[in-house]
């Protein structure tokens, strides 16, 4: 940076909205206009870095880049863009973007006009107070109808037509002008540079060399070079290693000031020690109140994450650790089972983000994962005025005669699809236990649908029922209204009378017995014939609905073993022993791990 | 040394001199599909091409060559001891001319010794131009012929590509025993595709009718050697023709575990009636029958063997001859530049953990069973707890493991415990 910007020339900015509209495409543009990356090594979405990223074509995490643009009125300024996620999941993510910033670009696709997450993002940033600079984007497809879609964002959001931008974020028209008007419209931040050090922590990352980098807004005060800091929520203290902005890969600065954002090597080892949502301060000038932090992303959907191999347990555990850095907003807790041994029980917000997060595990971590059947939190009242607890692991459940009552998590559904698919969806949410709230007309062939639905009904495979009776063209959002009882029940699967925990779900009542009979057909196929009969049972408490029997195991021989045999055959045997020895034991039976893993990986009804 | 009464987690490898010969004799008149031995077929086999004499060229000097080999490392025949059994296997041996039988068991007396009364076993199939002559083949030495019957049912013999008939096994086994070789034997398969306990019990008493001196019953095994990675230039096996291939993928869907297990227990009652001893998982006898040259090897004596694929055992080495003919005969064949050379192959060194498995397997498909001492018996008491629950094996007192009817059928479940 050559000079100083002044705070008043600071913008700091959020890109947002629904999935795929153009968020990582237009940061791509406005990286290229205000030269912040060299010509050379641009590629497509160049902040979607992530190799997932790259390879869903999506952004994951948010990403901050510092940029300067000189405008027309000759002078420059420093713009803090911030691109975000669109996936429903990834929702948290926006919004802690959004209390970094003043201003957020709301893109709306024109050839696809307002959909779920638009919607649900602009409230985001409204509550936030944040001004919106509204843009059509990918005006150069012929399929884009700015007038429909700019009726639209009238109609959903009150968004008057004359603050519209258009766009192209592939050919880059109407960038430049976007340019200014984030510089005209956006307010700079207004924190005072004189004030003790309190500085946001949004996201961090573990390096080697640094340890924990932490990157912050700074709210108020001065950072320098050198100074030590203390996170106020852990109490660890650090001499800074190193401190920068993101252009978009680091860069070290002389010092950072209220309203700036960057990054702060601390040189901490233990990533405890600086969580997200924590308040960066300096011990020579402490703060005395930490930062309001972050409300903790709340999980919806519940699995346990297990090694294939058990030995590499260990590995699985720092493992998590280092990625919970990266993403605070899963959480995690040792478990056990019988039939996958070691494990963790993890949150996530959502079904892309538990595949993201396994992923990511496997893949920065080369670690190799299965994970059992999400399940959400269930809260329990228990009998005799015992109080309620929480359950999101089905082998928790307590014994059906310690139960008052189930209640399952509820939420709000908002479906924005073309009118002529109303009728399909109405069938879906009734068929999921749902019900109709209301409906809305976005322009005259689209409608906003309000569902109320089970959780437990959409994270099994809503998603994609939706779009297949839409043929793609519906988008959903949702969030969470409470818990409401409801007629559940736990289906175990028992093999030889034991009940491997893995396998318990808790279902509706009137689901149990079709369900109980899938899964025992299902896993008498799966295990092996053994030494005795093997009954395979589902059960609701002692109530046995459907039964399957392994026969007993009558032949497994060599039949010749001569002069030539010997060999090859013992080969052949410590094969089978090597097969024996990697068999997870449910009592005295012996089920190859690849029978539960086939268990869960179909574990869809 | 390598009796079973003795410790075996004690066995430490010990080298030995062989007291039993194998011989492998390749040709057959045509490939059975299901067979998974070293076998050559059709025009090399017989006719105007066949190389049945090239390779018996071949065949005296590789057991010249081993003969040579034993003599510096054991000393000559007769200071050394002489072999207990000859085994000629196949592949079809009775396809050889009797002379060359002849001349190769005058071969092996001469170079490696025949012990007296030494049990000389050659494989023979019943079909009419594939037989031998019995007489012949008793005056050339053979003490003992095993019959490939497989089976009594005309469908069956017909479903396995077989070509002999009921009356052909009937005249193999009385032509053996007007010629007064000493034991005959028969070997049947069950668990055939189309089969039936009804079918089985037919054959079963059909060969019991005959009254041979020893039965092999072998349930119908389909592997594919070709996926073990065991047919390779020096490998002991040969690829699979993909028309067996085929045959094999069909023929397993007709096959049954349970109706197996059923064929195993019908026969061994039978067997046991008609007055057959059981002593090995497969293997019947009537008293003094036993194979002696198949209980070396589970007894892990040492032995010598030639012909392509043959495996020998040294007591500490398993040494194999490579698979395939062609290079078999290039090898022994001496050329104007360059004398006969050992066939291509491998060889494998048994460690001594390997030695206590090996031991612990193959004694226990015996009726012998394992003897363990005290401390290796309670070493492997959890290993073994579940296959006693199931009721597969039996402890003596004295510590002896054995195989129950049971527990024969499921032997691997043991093994696989043990080795
Ligand atoms: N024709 C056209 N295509 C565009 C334009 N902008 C983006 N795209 C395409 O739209 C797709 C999605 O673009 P991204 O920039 O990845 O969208 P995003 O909003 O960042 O997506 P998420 O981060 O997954 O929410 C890509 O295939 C882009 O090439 C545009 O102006 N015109
Ligand atoms: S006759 Fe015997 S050795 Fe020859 S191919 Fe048939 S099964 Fe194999
Ligand atoms: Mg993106």
């Amino acid at each position: 940076m050559a000079e100083r910007i002044p705070q008043e020339r600071l913008r700091n900015f959020s890109i947002i909205a629904h999935i795929d509209h153009g968020k990582s495409t237009l940061a791509d543009r406005l990286l290229e206009l205000t030269h912040a990356i060299d010509p050379r090594q641009m590629t497509s979405q160049v902040l979607d870095s992530m190799d997932l990223e790259r390879e869903k074509g999506i952004t994951i995490k948010a990403r901050a880049v510092r940029l300067e643009h000189t405008a027309h009125d000759g002078l420059t300024y420093g713009l803090n863009l911030i691109d975000t996620p669109g996936h429903v999941d990834f929702s948290y993510e926006v919004s802690h973007s959004l209390q970094a910033c003043e201003g957020a670009i709301l893109v709306v696709d024109a050839a696809q006009g307002v959909e779920a997450q638009t919607l649900a993002n602009v409230h985001l940033a409204l509550r936030e107070g944040l001004t919106i600079i509204p843009v059509l984007n990918k005006i150069d497809l012929p399929s884009a109808e700015p007038e429909l879609v700019m009726d639209e964002l009238e109609t959903a959001l009150a968004i008057p037509r004359e603050e519209v931008l258009l766009l192209s974020a592939k050919e880059g028209t109407g960038v430049p002008e976007l340019l200014e008007a984030i510089v005209d419209r956006v307010p700079p931040p207004k924190g005072d540079p004189g004030a003790p050090l309190r500085a946001l922590v949004f996201d961090s990352h573990y390096d080697p060399y640094k340890g924990v980098v932490v990157y912050v807004r700074l709210e108020e005060g001065t950072l320098h070079a050198h100074d030590l800091i203390r996170l106020m929520a852990s109490g660890a203290e650090a001499e800074l290693l190193e401190l920068g902005v993101f252009r978009p890969q680091l860069v070290p600065v002389p010092l950072l000031r209220a309203g700036e954002v960057g990054y702060v090597a601390t040189g901490l080892k233990n990533v405890r020690e600086a969580q997200v949502g924590d308040t960066v301060t300096s011990v020579a000038r402490p703060a005395t109140q930490p930062l309001p932090g972050y409300q903790v992303a709340k999980s919806l959907v519940f699995a346990g994450i297990y090694p294939i191999s058990g030995e590499d347990y260990p590995l699985l555990r720092d493992a998590i650790e280092k990625l919970h850095l990266n993403d605070a907003s899963f959480t995690y807790e040792p478990e056990s089972s019988i039939a996958l041994g070691f494990g963790f029980r993890c949150g996530f917000l959502g079904l892309l983000h538990m595949e993201i997060v396994q992923e990511r595990l496997e893949r920065e971590f080369s670690l190799e994962l299965i994970a059992s059947a999400p399940s959400v939190d269930y809260e329990v009242l228990l009998t005799n005025a015992r109080g309620t607890i929480h359950v999101d692991n089905p082998s928790k459940l307590p014994p059906v005669s310690d139960i008052e009552e189930i209640r399952e998590p509820w939420v709000r559904l908002s479906v924005v699809t073309p009118a002529a698919y109303i009728g399909a969806l109405m069938e879906l949410s009734t068929n999921r236990r749902g019900t109709f709230v209301d409906l809305e007309y976005l322009d005259p062939t689209r409608v906003l649908m309000r569902f109320e639905l089970p959780l437990a009904e959409l994270i099994v495979d809503y998603y994609d029922q939706l779009k297949t009776r839409t043929a793609g063209y519906a988008s959903m959002d949702y969030e969470e209204i409470g818990y409401r009882p409801a007629n559940l029940v736990r289906l175990d699967v028992l093999v030889a009378g034991e009940p491997v925990d893995a396998l318990s779900i808790i279902v509706h009542r009137e689901n149990a017995a079709a369900l109980g009979r899938t899964l025992v057909a299902r896993l008498r196929q799966l295990i092996p014939r053994q030494l005795f009969e093997v009954p395979i049972q589902a059960a609701v408490g002692a109530n046995v609905i459907a039964r399957e029997t392994v026969r007993a195991l009558r032949k497994n021989v060599l039949a010749k073993c001569y002069g030539g045999d010997i060999t090859r055959k013992r080969k052949l045997l410590e094969k089978q022993r090597e097969g024996k020895r990697r068999m997870k034991r449910v009592g005295s039976v012996e089920i190859p791990q690849e029978a539960f893993l086939a268990m869960l990986r179909t574990d869809e009804s | 040394m390598s009796s079973p009464e003795t410790e075996p987690t004690e066995a430490s490898p010990v080298e030995a001199p062989p007291v039993a010969l194998y011989v492998h004799v390749p040709f057959c008149v045509s490939q059975c599909p299901y067979c998974d031995f070293v076998v050559v077929a059709g025009r090399e086999a017989r006719g105007p091409t066949n190389r049945i004499d090239a390779f018996t060229a071949a065949l005296e000097t590789e057991l010249r060559l081993r003969a040579d080999a034993l003599d510096a490392r054991w000393g000559m025949p007769g200071s050394r001891p002489a072999l207990a059994s000859v085994y000629f296997g196949g592949g079809t041996p009775s396809l050889l001319p009797v002379a060359t039988v002849a001349g190769l068991i005058d071969l092996i007396r001469d170079r490696f010794g025949l012990a007296g009364g030494a049990e000389v076993t050659l494989e023979a199939n019943p079909g009419p131009d594939e037989r031998g002559d019995p007489a012949a083949l008793r005056d050339a030495g053979v003490t003992r012929l095993s019959i490939g019957a497989q089976s009594f049912d005309p469908d069956e013999l017909r479903a396995l590509g077989r070509r002999h008939t009921r009356a052909d096994i009937a005249a193999t086994v009385t032509g053996a025993r007007s010629a007064g070789i000493p034991s005959v034997s028969l070997d049947l398969l069950y668990d055939i595709p189309g089969s039936s306990l009804r079918t089985w019990s037919r054959t079963v008493d059909a060969a019991l009718r005959l009254e041979p001196d020893h039965l092999s019953l072998y349930a119908l095994t389909l592997d594919d050697p070709d996926a073990e990675g065991l047919t390779g230039p020096t490998g002991d096996h040969l690829p699979l023709r993909p028309g067996a291939r085929r045959w094999r993928e069909k023929a397993r869907s007709g096959q049954d575990d349970d109706r197996a297990a059923a064929m195993y227990e019908i026969a061994d009652r039978r067997l046991a009636a008609a007055g057959y001893e059981w002593y090995e998982i497969s293997n019947w006898a009537r008293p003094g029958h036993q194979s002696r040259h198949n209980l070396a090897y589970w007894r892990r004596l040492p032995y010598e063997a030639v012909g392509p694929g043959a495996h020998a055992f040294d007591g500490a080495t398993r040494r194999w001859n490579a698979a395939r003919l062609d290079t078999y005969l290039a090898a022994l064949t001496p050329t104007e530049r360059a004398s006969p050379n050992p066939p291509p192959g491998g060889s494998e060194r048994i460690d001594s953990g390997t030695a206590i498995a090996e031991r612990a397997m193959l004694s226990l498909r015996t009726a012998e069973g394992l003897a363990l001492a005290p401390a290796a018996l309670a070493r492997l008491a959890t290993r073994l707890a579940a296959p006693v629950a199931a009721g597969l094996l039996d402890e003596a007192p004295n510590g002896r493991l054995t195989l129950t009817l049971r527990g024969r059928m499921l032997s691997n479940e043991v093994f696989a415990r043990l080795v």
